[in-house]
């Protein structure tokens, strides 16, 4: 062992040098130089040969500045890494014979930081060289620092009140690369919308990040060819911005969010501008705010503070740009000298030296300040966590409530302890499931966002309107709901809009609407998408459900069933596959998604008049309403959205067609029968469905009736899922644990139907 | 040296446009044969299957990144030699630094012009 190894790679070193072509140190020369400096820095540590370390790292740090063509004096920048080879050698032969080694390495050290331009400390131990390393980092950071400052300034002066403007001329010869820089920008710049889905729903994967960083960065590197400055610059500070994402210095935020979202939508407007003014259509100068922009973007890197001082309104005014510093200082002075007191905003407007507009504006800007330093920011697990655990406290709690020795107990001052701690227990539960809640605003702007892509490929003209922005629902199925929407949306821009010549004819205006409506009702947030397009064809649903064998005869359908067929799997009307639907998802899929929440679709379409797509779903999906039933001495639990109706049927009303179901005359309809008992096998109290009760509840998309001994009452229940092993069985959603502290199985109809059919 | 100008270029980028744009600019110094891949992995089935006497990659692309493309000819026995020149956004030092220790040729920051790119073809293929 010893320093042979050292020696070798060292020796290795000197001989490529030896035999390098000329007088230079090219690119791959450098390549091999700093992999085996690598090497030998790697194996002096180990040996600690410190002073070949020092001369290794030094020599790595030179090749360094080589490779970006930034040592000057080529020629004694050769020279000297030759010597460091043949210092290395000395040094390292030194070692080998006498165990140390008594030169100084002083003077070299110098030579090469006098050629980098960059102070190299001999370093005696490899943790001073290591501070060395950071210390050029750190260097090089502020320099990139200094650039993003020019080509901000640069750009802000290109920001002419009428817009930025894009381009000066257009050579004719970069024309084609133009159109095509154009077409393909576009479609990149479409692709991040979804990615920046993908990446909200999953912040820690990187791969989304890069799929969002990457059309930046490309539309940059193509923009930088064409000359196109304002475009290359602004998609520049994008494109900084997701990578320090990248790099974690800034975090998946909403403001990251919004602010690249609305940093594409200008640059598309750039982009789509160009191709208005090369295809010479009249174009009205763009109104977008890059400088604003910038700001946000500026904002979101610095982390904005969530918990930090609110500036003060003069501070904003400043940064505005309104007021210059020393204004500030002398107005406040005037502001703080007048009797009484005034405000600063007042005495700026007082002086004239800013409008009632902008201070009312700067006092906006504090608003918002203030609401944003309310908030803090929360893990969502820990919230998921804290809500399990408060569901679990409620039952608890009710539990204690109905055991028998504090029912039967006579202590008033025990008594009125219990009943404090349900009071307390469900403010606790309705609070901690409201820090889940959030507007459906940001959805339905995501689905505007939508609508209007899609109405521009298909042709048509479709406005939106949202109502209900406000309506809060559980940040959990916000990401649950997205896909059904963007279906049902597709759907109703793509099948639901007629086009704009049918319309004209029809006599509805050129310009169609969706309409994006939310609401609380009972226990539910009602989700309603509607168009004003051509409505549900009824006969060619029946007949495209016929063609698919789906149903057998359309007799006794009312339009509600004839609607729903829809929702069965095989199902798409749609003539031609387009674009935007016909990926080969049907509405099935909604269907499912919708009921994975529990949740309900009811359609009403009018022909001609258009269609309502009305989702509704329970409020949380921890919780749910349901009616206890008892069969035999089992209980279960029976989702209340999903009865119709509870009843003691008539014996009249039973029938039992032999070789067919049996069933229950409900209404004039003929629902079967499904004994629950024998289903589940258990001992029934009653057989006969005129002693028993039955419950009319909703499948997916037919109803039957349930046969139990007794309805014990309505009770919300956190749902417990009944683990791996269970997780298939038929019939069977989920645990409960009841206010009595038994435990109840909480039914799935469309299961329970599945296997009464077997 | 002159350098045949009949060499077999493969020219990787994900957008369409920046190929395009490469491929006017290796038209205006004269080299004629020019094939594309749109990203490493498409670049290396290119590679294996074609004789390809250069090329000039995206640092940053899907799948397979222009650093990967790297790394894995120069792990190719038969590919390890083709002269490589890389496209980068940036004259960060560390990121050259990572490309030529990979076993870059040289490098070329975007945008560059023809002139920019003729001369860098030539350092590399001068040295070979």
């Amino acid at each position: 062992m010893g320093y042979d190894s050292l020696m070798n790679l060292i020796d290795g070193m000197a001989s490529d040098f030896l035999f390098l072509d000329g007088q230079e140190i090219d690119i791959s020369a450098a390549g091999k130089f700093l992999n085996e400096l690598e090497n030998v820095i790697k194996e002096a540590g180990a040996l600690k040969v410190e002073q070949v370390k020092s001369v290794a790292t030094a020599l790595s740090g030179f090749l360094e500045y080589v490779v970006i063509d930034s040592i000057e004096d080529k020629e004694a920048g050769f020279d000297a890494f030759g010597k460091g080879i043949t210092l290395m050698q000395e040094i390292g032969d030194s070692f080998k014979n006498t165990g140390g080694y008594e030169g100084d390495i002083k003077g070299f050290m110098e030579s090469v930081a006098a050629l980098t331009g960059e102070q190299i400390v001999a370093a005696e131990t490899g943790v001073v060289a290591e501070a060395e390393m950071e210390a050029e980092v750190e260097a090089e950071a502020e320099t990139a620092v200094e650039v993003e400052g020019e080509t901000e300034a640069g750009a802000e002066t290109e920001v002419s009140e009428e817009g930025p403007q894009l381009i000066e001329t257009i050579e004719v010869q970069d024309e084609d690369l133009l159109r095509d820089f154009i077409v393909e920008g576009l479609e990149y710049i479409d692709e991040i919308e979804v990615n920046l889905l993908n990446l909200e729903q999953d912040p820690e994967n990187l791969d989304h990040v890069n799929a969002i960083f990457r059309p930046f960065h490309s539309i940059k590197g193509v923009a930088g060819f064409l000359n196109l400055e304002v475009i290359r610059d602004f998609a520049h500070d994008l494109e900084n911005l997701l990578d320090r994402v990248r790099n974690s210095e800034v975090s998946v935020s909403s403001q990251l969010i919004n602010i690249i979202l609305d940093g594409a939508d200008a640059l598309k407007a750039m982009i789509t501008k160009l191709k208005d003014d090369l295809e010479g259509k009249p174009t009205e100068p763009l109104e977008i705010d890059l400088t604003a922009l910038r700001k946000r973007i500026e904002k979101v890197e610095q982390g904005a503070p969530e918990t930090g001082e609110v500036k003060k309104v003069g501070e904003i005014l400043v940064e505005d740009g309104v007021i210059t510093d020393e204004v500030l200082k002398e107005e406040l002075e005037i502001a703080r000298k007048a009797d009484p007191p005034k405000k600063i905003g007042e005495t700026l407007i007082a002086e004239g030296i800013a409008t009632p507009k902008q201070v009312a504006q700067a006092l906006r800007k504090q608003t918002e300040q203030a609401a944003d330093t309310a908030q803090i920011r929360v893990n969502i697990k820990k919230l998921d966590d804290l809500i399990d655990m408060v569901g679990e406290l409620v039952i608890t709690q009710a539990m204690i409530r109905q055991n028998s020795f504090i029912l039967s107990n006579s202590d008033r001052k025990l008594s009125g302890d219990v009943s404090q701690l349900s009071g307390i227990t469900s403010e606790l539960q309705r609070t901690s499931t409201s820090l889940r809640m959030v507007p459906i605003k940001q959805t339905f702007q995501r689905m505007s966002r939508l609508v209007r892509d899609l109405s521009k490929d298909a042709g048509k003209q479709v406005g939106v309107v949202t109502e209900g922005d406000d309506t809060e629902i559980d940040r959990n199925m916000t990401e649950e709901i997205y896909n059904p929407l963007v279906h049902m949306v597709r759907n109703a821009v793509d099948h639901g809009i007629d086009s704009p010549e049918d319309r004209i004819k029809a006599g509805k205006p050129e310009k169609g609407l969706v309409q994006l409506k939310a609401f609380h009702r009972g226990g539910n947030i009602v989700i309603e998408i509607s168009d004003d397009g051509k409505g549900l064809d009824k006969d060619r649903i029946l007949q495209k459900a016929l063609e698919k064998g789906l149903i057998d005869s359309s007799h006794g359908l009312s339009d509600q069933d004839i609607f729903k067929l829809i929702f069965l799997p095989g199902f798409s009307t749609a003539a031609k596959v387009t674009d935007v639907s016909g990926r080969g998802v049907g509405m099935d899929v909604v269907r499912q998604a919708v009921e994975k929440l529990r949740g309900k679709i009811e359609i009403d379409s009018v022909p001609g008049k258009g269609s309502t797509f009305a989702l509704s779903f329970p409020l949380t999906m921890a919780i749910i309403d349901g009616m206890i039933v008892r069969v035999g001495d089992e209980k279960y639990i029976i989702p209340t959205t999903a009865i119709r109706q509870l009843l003691r049927p008539l014996q009249e009303s039973y029938n039992n067609v032999v070789g067919k179901a049996e069933t229950i005359n409900v209404m004039g309809n003929l629902l079967p029968l499904v004994r629950l008992y024998e289903i589940f096998g258990i001992e029934p109290e009653h057989k006969d469905p005129w002693e028993a009760i039955i419950v009319v509840v909703d499948g997916e998309n037919r109803t039957k009736c349930l046969l139990v001994d007794e309805i014990l009452g309505e009770e919300e229940v956190v749902i417990k899922s009944l683990g791996e092993s269970l997780k298939s069985t038929k019939g069977v959603s989920g645990g409960a644990i009841l206010g009595d502290g038994n435990v109840g199985l909480i039914l799935d109809p469309e299961g329970l139907f599945e296997l009464s059919e077997r | 040296m002159d350098i045949d100008k009949n060499m077999k270029i493969l020219v990787v980028d994900d957008f369409a446009t920046m190929r395009k744009v490469i491929k006017n600019l290796l038209k205006q110094i004269g080299f004629e044969n020019i094939t594309e891949a749109e990203d490493g992995t498409s670049a290396l089935r290119t590679l294996k299957s074609q004789e390809i006497d250069f090329v000039i990659s995206d640092w940053n692309m899907p799948n397979m990144s222009g650093i990967e493309l790297l790394k894995a000819v120069r792990a190719d026995d038969d590919l390890k030699s083709v002269p490589f020149l890389m496209v980068t956004a940036e004259a960060l030092k560390e990121n050259v630094v990572i490309a030529v220790k990979a076993g870059v040729n040289n490098y070329v920051v975007k945008p560059f012009t023809a002139e920019v790119l003729s001369e860098k073809i030539e350092k590399i293929f001068e040295k070979l």
